[in-house]
């Protein structure tokens, strides 16, 4: 009796050690998880900094001091670029190491691994879209660079000497709660990192629902709905701007004909329209202090950890401050001493899609220039959670990655529905380049000419990089990889067999559109079209609306005596310019005998707004769901069967009909018998806008208001509950200059006076660390939300005295 | 006694090693002194319930519980300033169960080999 007791209790305990140490689908092994000593608990840290730390590190060749501020970020000074870039790395990881980990795996296709079977279809697709393909490419052209070699070499090696300075107790948070190590960095991940970049601003396409209307209506309709340059615009190179080139020959338009005469039943990943990122720079004659100021705020789906890491790094031969990607060396978008940059995305066409024709159903060989060509096979290796391995065949032609082939489509996973079977993908990000000298050379960039000679290595994603110097140069460049194509090249699909549907090498890098001192004092660009049509060359048939950038340059053509004030001011500008022109024709078309009471209300509010997005406007949430639904109302019957999927046009184009188009017949709802009139959809659509507002909250009271029906909040990059930002209650749209919606927006803003000694400013939604257990991982949620700024502390010299360092870090060669 | 044997082995050893070296610990020590089987379990129990709420609120008080709420949020509590206290009982909880139901085992162990013993006598 006792032996079966002491068998069954041991037996119990056993195994109860062993559940408690196990991890269950997303359960965390929970004991191992809850230990105060090695587990959860650790990672809550303390407030207080230690003001003195003293570290011996293998791989450094000299003495290396880091100086933290109040917002703990690190302000780095190296006698050499190899120690420079090797502490950016260790400190780096030291904040994000779990944040560099796991988009490393989201890119390369191998969270699975950490994660389980539910990645298996998101791994799969990351890699069939050749996203490790291209960062191999960008590996091997960084290397043949021996300065960026040094660079990726020596960042790589500070990340790993972090890791290695790690105990399991040690590991970042989300490492305890998924149950997982962190691996050595190499220099691939790094390109992974910016291929996503890409992959972010770059990797969406509309040509299948184009070609779906082109099929359905025909090229005159199609051309008249969805044009090649907008009813309105404010293009970024002044109108007037002369070209200062001689042209290379530009491919001649083939005759149109889309690949396939059957209509596609997929989705794209449609463009997404206006991610909303702005720049300006005013010059000397503009400002009070007589020298240029920059500001920038790029806009991306926000996140905590932010996607953003703030760094000042000087050496031998730089002393750059601005924020990094973490995990790639160097500053993105920053200043120095003499210049100031900034970057928003250009929405170049650089993903295109071509019908490959396969000789027969092995798919060995396909048929391109009038003869049969070899299909290549590229094998993925797919680790998932408990050991198991799957293999995946990825065919490439010269074109690219044969994304889908009808056998390799699975079902049910909506991302993957998005792709054209048989179809493959010419993408620029699956170039080899060597971005990262951009980067390299501008955070040494001491003038105009720098700036210029920079921006020739830059790839992709095309990116309009904005500058501002000390000897009071401004400029703008809409710059990148942009291939070289025939007017209106890839706006549908393209035939695969047929070479002059390839594309025809690029557009020389120094005739990237660009103006550099322009007569109004100003530069400037909010994602809108880089051109006018008298650029000899084309990159895109549509860009974001105007919208954003013509309330920019309204308010910078008359801004004089320009400050940080002012301009900061501007970055949080909420006023909607699609408000002002559509408001007066939508109030006139509403018939105000025809509503009941809280409609009427609603009217009277929507009618007195002054069309500023600000949070507690009722009048602006009114707007925005009126004029939403009114596209629906008016495109859904004719561009929404779900069975050739496609795509409504533009909101410029949508526009322009209700000013300029009365009598459209595409106001009449097809699947109705009555004729509706342009009259009756507002109409409906206002009863729309106030129904679903009353539905939500109730009779208006101020629940309606704007800030608490876009409700912006910053998750965490895996959508861990608890993990994110509260709700922030703030103005915004995306016809606004300060495009805020609910979890996309300014990912850092920045405004930087230069002169003699140059002040800048910035704060981005979240704080330096990436750990959610300390102090500075939301720190600036807050001053973000308020559209507020920190003065950003940039150190001349290491031993320059201030009162916001907190804590001082010496790094001694071992 | 006996508490005080497995919470003080365990604090230490646990600065070293990984959790789980409070089970073999509960489990020598009970079989070592327990005198009954309420007397292992509690004491284990008790002694790391202890032990682990302590080390917890060391870690905790500094951080302002920040990181305690956040996980109590992502358990599905109700997200407020005070949830940080129950994952603290929680973490106390099931460190203790691990190291009771261990210490009773090794009680239990004891007794059957002490039985054996007696057989053997006879």
């Amino acid at each position: 009796m006792k032996i079966v007791k002491a068998v069954l209790s041991g037996f119990f305990a056993l195994v109860l050690v062993i559940v408690l140490n196990t991890k269950f689908g997303d359960i965390p092994p929970l004991a191992k998880f809850l230990d105060p000593f090695q587990g959860f608990w650790k990672n809550a840290e303390g407030k207080k900094q230690n003001p003195e730390k003293e570290l011996n590190i293998e791989g450094l060749n000299g003495p290396v001091e880091i100086r933290f501020d109040d917002q703990m970020i690190p302000h780095i000074f190296a006698d050499n670029n190899h120690d420079l870039y090797f502490a950016q790395g260790y400190i780096t990881a030291k904040d994000r190491l779990w944040q560099m980990d796991f988009q490393t795996r989201f890119a390369s296709g191998r969270l699975s691994e950490v994660v389980g079977p539910k990645a298996l279809e998101l791994d799969r697709y990351q890699r069939r879209m050749g996203m490790t393909f291209g960062a191999e490419n960008m590996v091997k052209a960084m290397m043949d660079d021996p300065e960026i070699k040094i660079t990726m070499d020596a960042y790589t090696a500070g990340v790993n000497a972090y890791i290695h300075s790690l105990k399991p107790g040690d590991y970042p948070f989300e490492f305890k709660l998924l149950n997982y190590a962190p691996e050595d960095w190499q220099p691939l991940n790094s390109a992974l990192l910016l291929k996503l970049m890409s992959a972010t601003l770059a990797g969406g396409s509309n040509e299948f629902y184009m070609n779906n209307i082109l099929n359905k209506y025909g090229p005159e309709i199609t051309k008249n709905l969805f044009p090649d340059y907008p009813f309105r615009e404010d293009p970024i190179i002044p109108v007037g701007t002369k070209w200062d080139f001689d042209p290379i020959k530009v491919p001649e338009v083939p005759e149109l004909s889309p690949s396939n005469k059957t209509a596609y039943t997929i989705k794209t990943r449609e463009i997404e329209e206006g991610i909303g990122s702005n720049n300006w720079a005013v010059g000397g004659q503009k400002s009070a202090s007589g020298f240029p100021i920059l500001a920038n705020d790029p806009h991306l789906d926000l996140t905590l950890p932010s996607i953003w890491y703030q760094i000042q790094l000087a050496s031998s031969d730089m002393n750059s401050c601005g924020v990094s990607i973490p995990g790639a060396p160097g500053i993105i978008i920053g200043f120095n001493q003499d210049v100031a940059w900034g970057v928003t995305n250009v929405g170049a066409d650089v993903l295109d899609w071509y019908n490959i024709k396969f000789k027969d159903e092995s798919k060995k060989e396909y048929w391109y220039n009038n003869k049969w060509n070899p299909v290549k096979l590229r094998i993925e290796t797919i680790k998932v959670t408990g050991g198991t391995t799957l293999t995946d065949t990825v065919m490439y032609t010269h074109h690219g990655p044969v994304v889908y082939t009808s056998q390799q489509r699975p079902d049910n996973f909506s991302k993957i529905n998005n792709i054209p079977t048989g179809h493959a993908l010419r993408w620029v990000a699956h170039d080899g380049s060597n971005d990262t000298r951009t980067f390299y050379m501008l955070n040494r960039a001491k003038n105009y000419a720098d700036y210029r000679k920079a921006l020739t290595y830059y790839s992709a994603p095309a990116q309009n990089f904005i500058f501002a110097s000390a000897e009071n140069d401004i400029a703008i460049t809409p710059n990148g990889y942009l291939p070289l194509k025939w007017r209106g090249q890839g706006k549908f699909l393209l035939d695969g067999t047929d070479p002059a549907n390839d594309w025809q090498g690029r557009i020389p890098a120094e005739q990237n559109p660009t103006v550099k001192n322009p007569s109004r004092n100003f530069v400037s660009s909010a994602n809108q079209f880089p051109n006018d049509p008298s650029y000899p060359y084309y990159i895109n048939w549509e860009y974001s609306g105007y919208e954003r950038s013509h309330r920019i340059n309204k308010r910078l053509s008359v801004m004089t005596q320009a400050n940080i004030d002012s301009l900061q001011n501007l970055q949080n500008d909420n006023y909607s310019i699609l408000a002002e022109n559509i408001m007066p024709t939508l109030i006139s078309l509403v018939d105000p005998d025809n509503l009941n009471a809280s409609e009427r209300e609603g009217f009277n509010i929507v009618n007195k707004w002054n069309k500023f997005f600000d949070a507690g406007e009722i009048g602006a949430s009114i707007f925005e769901l009126w004029h939403k639904n009114l596209a629906i109302q008016i495109w859904q019957d004719d561009f929404g069967d779900p069975k050739t999927p496609m795509r409504f046009p533009s909101r410029d184009r949508n526009v322009e009909m209700l000013l300029n188009e009365p009598d459209a017949v595409w106001y009449d709802n097809i699947k109705t018998a009555k004729k509706e009139t342009r009259s009756d959809v507002v109409n409906a659509a206002f009863k729309f806008a106030i129904d679903s507002l009353q539905r939500k909250y109730g009779p208006i009271d101020k629940d309606w208001a704007w800030g608490n029906l876009k409700h912006t909040n910053v998750p965490h990059l895996a959508k861990i509950a608890g993990f994110g930002s509260k709700f922030l209650n703030n103005g915004g749209s995306k016809t606004s200059v300060n495009a805020v919606s609910e979890s996309n927006g300014p990912s850092w803003r920045m405004i930087v006076a230069l002169g003699k000694n140059v002040k800048a400013y910035g704060v981005f939604p979240g704080g330096e660390s990436g750990n959610p257990g300390s102090h500075y991982y939301d720190d600036m949620v807050d001053t973000w939300s308020e559209g507020k700024l920190n003065e950003l502390v940039f150190l001349k010299t290491k031993d320059e005295k201030s009162e916001r360092i907190i804590s001082t870090w010496k790094f001694s060669k071992k | 006694m006996l508490f005080l044997l497995i919470a003080v082995i365990s604090l230490i050893l646990q600065l070293f090693l990984p959790w789980w070296i409070i089970a073999p610990i509960a489990f020598g020590l009970a079989a070592w002194k327990a005198s009954s089987g309420k007397n292992a379990f509690g004491s284990a129990f008790f002694a790391i319930f202890l032990i682990w709420i302590v080390a917890g609120l060391i870690h905790t008080i500094p951080n302002e519980n920040i990181l305690a709420n956040r996980v109590g949020t992502m358990l599905n509590l109700p997200e407020n300033s005070i949830n940080w206290t129950i994952v603290l009982l929680l973490t106390g909880i099931i460190g203790g169960l691990a190291s009771g139901f261990s210490a009773l085992a090794g009680f239990f162990a004891k007794e059957a080999i002490g039985a054996k013993a007696e057989i053997k006598k006879l």
